[in-house]
């Protein structure tokens, strides 16, 4: 083996290392979702509000779309389909009265009922996904059906991904 | 534990009503113990520790540890030393020339005697008040450090629990569980149940939630939630690293080890959170359910035999048991209209979960071989989120009795919850790691 030969087969030994050590790093968990969204226009803006306008609200344990949810979510589809670069991220809440566990699989399914909507009224599914936060995160802080009713909902949050 | 030898006079004879309160489980060789009813309907035991003999300072310090631990014990009073005609000094730590009806005077149930040989031995023993009976105690060699007055305390406090009710697991065990750094940052912590050795093992932006050890303790499973997306969170708490792994259909619900290492996990598979079983590569291998509701919170037992998991396939969420050797499945929670949160013993012979009660949660136990059910936890508030101890007797779980979300712990059979030290923010999500080993 000549001295060059020699060299690069150095180079791939220590590139292979460097792979699998980086292979094997923690993978720490971090946001920075916001680094892969571009800067919407002005209409991309409005449609991205029209979007996100328009929360849809649960009855108590129930993942069912009310003749009023239904409506809201005929009016976003066609922005959405109006504007294929948008991406919705349906997110599913809870009220605070079931634990923890189960309200995550309650709120993926009222996520999941509003995107299967969506997706029956033509929206891409590659411009839709679901995240369910349980009752983590309440719109509305306190206790009641008052509250309850606020907490118990699908939101739409916009973004504009780099594909 | 350092150079401690036993001598404990064969089978010792507990007094007590504690079989009759505190029955031993089926199938568990736990020593037998012979009982004496004290009083109808007493639930608690008295404890109190005599003054030390010899020692000094060393002796007040290990005397203030014992009693912080055992005050952490459900079914233990510590009885004020005030209390006792003549003070709660003893002649002898060895029990010769004690004078028990002081102490009986003061509804003292069992003495703690302390004799120290120098600073770095000493002998701790336990008796039986009502006849002044020798129950059992040990030697200690202490080291010279705080961390090792610690340790003897909690190697004492194990072999106290062992003695009594023949399960000492919860002074050697570990718990994970979530602390909330503020709004929409949880973490998790781990620590001693008497919240020693008290360490974050995460930090992590978005939420931590439904810790579970491996059963080697080596490390912890977690769902993590982000601003968009759930991840299965896997912690070494080894080489302390943290790895997100994300599934399709974006959700993660409370993941738990089974028994050979594979992970039972609710994921979504098309319309409902299911249950899969996941292999060593974290990859998915098989649904363990067969509902087409939403089913999560898989609770496994230590043969790998039995799941418990929460169903909303009638409904509304109940809790149901499948024998994963034969595939038959059956509701196990009777009552009430939600019930969640399973935690089966790792013996296969109890299950706990929440059940929605008025403006809260309870915790209720569910024999599963008679169907017995027991109230085991009383708010108020609400208590959710069970968690079997290994050794199958304690259970851990949150309460917000009084205000914040704080972690408890009570018995199989209930008992006065105490509340167990997680330093300053929410706790919640108790998960109890492998009992280390002598």
């Amino acid at each position: 083996m000549n001295k060059i030969s020699a060299i690069r087969l150095l180079c791939l030994i220590l590139a292979l290392t460097l792979g699998i050590a980086a292979g094997c790093a923690k993978k720490e968990v971090g946001g920075g979702d916001e680094d892969d969204e571009l800067a919407m226009t002005e209409s991309e803006r409005q449609a991205a509000a029209n979007i996100s306008n328009g929360i849809i609200y649960f009855e108590y344990d129930r993942f069912d779309l009310a003749a009023q949810s239904k409506d809201t979510l005929s009016r976003k589809a066609p922005v959405l389909k109006q504007f294929p670069q948008l991406r919705v991220t349906v997110e599913g809440h809870c009220d605070e009265r079931g634990t923890e566990e189960y309200n995550l699989a309650l709120g993926e399914r009222r996520a999941r009922a509003a995107y299967e909507f969506l997706l029956n009224l033509g929206v891409p599914a590659s411009q839709m996904e679901t995240v369910s936060f349980g009752k983590l995160h309440p719109a509305v802080s306190g206790s009641g059906e008052a509250v309850w009713s606020k907490n118990r909902r699908d939101e739409f949050k916009v973004a504009k991904p780099r594909y | 534990m350092n150079g401690k030898y036993a001598f404990a006079r064969g089978l010792f004879p507990i007094f007590l009503f504690l079989t009759l309160l505190f029955p031993l489980p089926r199938g568990v060789g736990a020593a037998p113990l012979s009982v004496q009813v004290v009083g109808a309907g007493e639930s608690r035991v008295n404890l109190l520790q005599a003054d030390p003999v010899g020692g000094s300072a060393r002796a007040s310090a290990l005397r203030k540890a014992v009693n912080d631990n055992l005050n952490l014990i459900p079914f233990i009073r510590l009885v004020n030393p005030a209390g006792v005609p003549g003070g709660a000094g003893v002649a002898s730590a060895a029990g010769e020339g004690v004078d028990f009806k002081r102490f009986a005077l003061a509804q003292v149930h069992l003495l703690i005697t302390a004799s120290w040989q120098g600073a770095s031995q000493v002998e701790l023993r336990c008796f039986s008040v009502a006849d002044g009976r020798f129950m059992f105690g040990n030697r200690y060699a202490v080291g010279a450090g705080e961390k090792d007055l610690l340790d003897t305390a909690d190697a004492f406090c194990a072999d106290f629990l062992e003695a009594v009710i023949g399960r000492g697991d919860f002074f050697r065990s570990v718990m994970a569980f979530v602390k909330s750094d503020g709004a929409m940052k949880k973490d998790i912590w781990s620590m001693k149940p008497n919240g020693r050795n008290l360490t974050r093992m995460t930090n992590l932006k978005g939420e931590a939630l439904s810790p579970a050890w491996s059963p080697d303790g080596r490390r912890i499973l977690f769902t993590h939630i982000d601003k968009r997306s759930h991840g299965l969170g896997v912690c070494d708490t080894v080489s302390r690293t943290v790895q997100r792994i994300k599934f399709p259909g974006n959700t993660v619900i409370g993941p738990t080890y089974m028994p050979d290492g594979r992970v039972a996990v609710g994921l979504t598979d098309g319309r409902n959170p299911s249950i899969f079983l996941l292999g060593h590569n974290l990859q998915k291998e098989r649904r363990l359910d067969e509902s087409s509701a939403i089913d999560v919170s898989p609770s496994v037992d230590a043969s790998g035999s039995l799941m418990a998991f929460t169903s909303g396939r009638l409904g509304s969420p109940q809790v149901f048991l499948k024998d994963l050797r034969t595939g038959s499945v059956r509701r196990i929670s009777l009552s009430g209209s939600y019930n969640t949160d399973p935690s089966i013993s790792p013996d296969g012979s109890l299950a706990a979960y929440a059940r929605q009660e008025g403006g809260g949660h309870r915790i209720y136990v569910h024999d599963l071989v008679t169907g017995a059910e027991r109230q085991v936890s009383f708010g108020p508030g609400s208590d959710e989120k069970p968690a079997f101890a290994p050794d199958s007797y304690f259970i851990a779980f949150m309460s917000t009795r009084a205000g914040a979300r704080q972690l408890y712990v009570t018995t199989r059979n209930g008992g006065d919850a105490k509340r167990l030290p997680t330093g300053p923010g929410d706790a919640s999500f108790p998960a109890w790691g492998p009992a280390s080993r002598r």
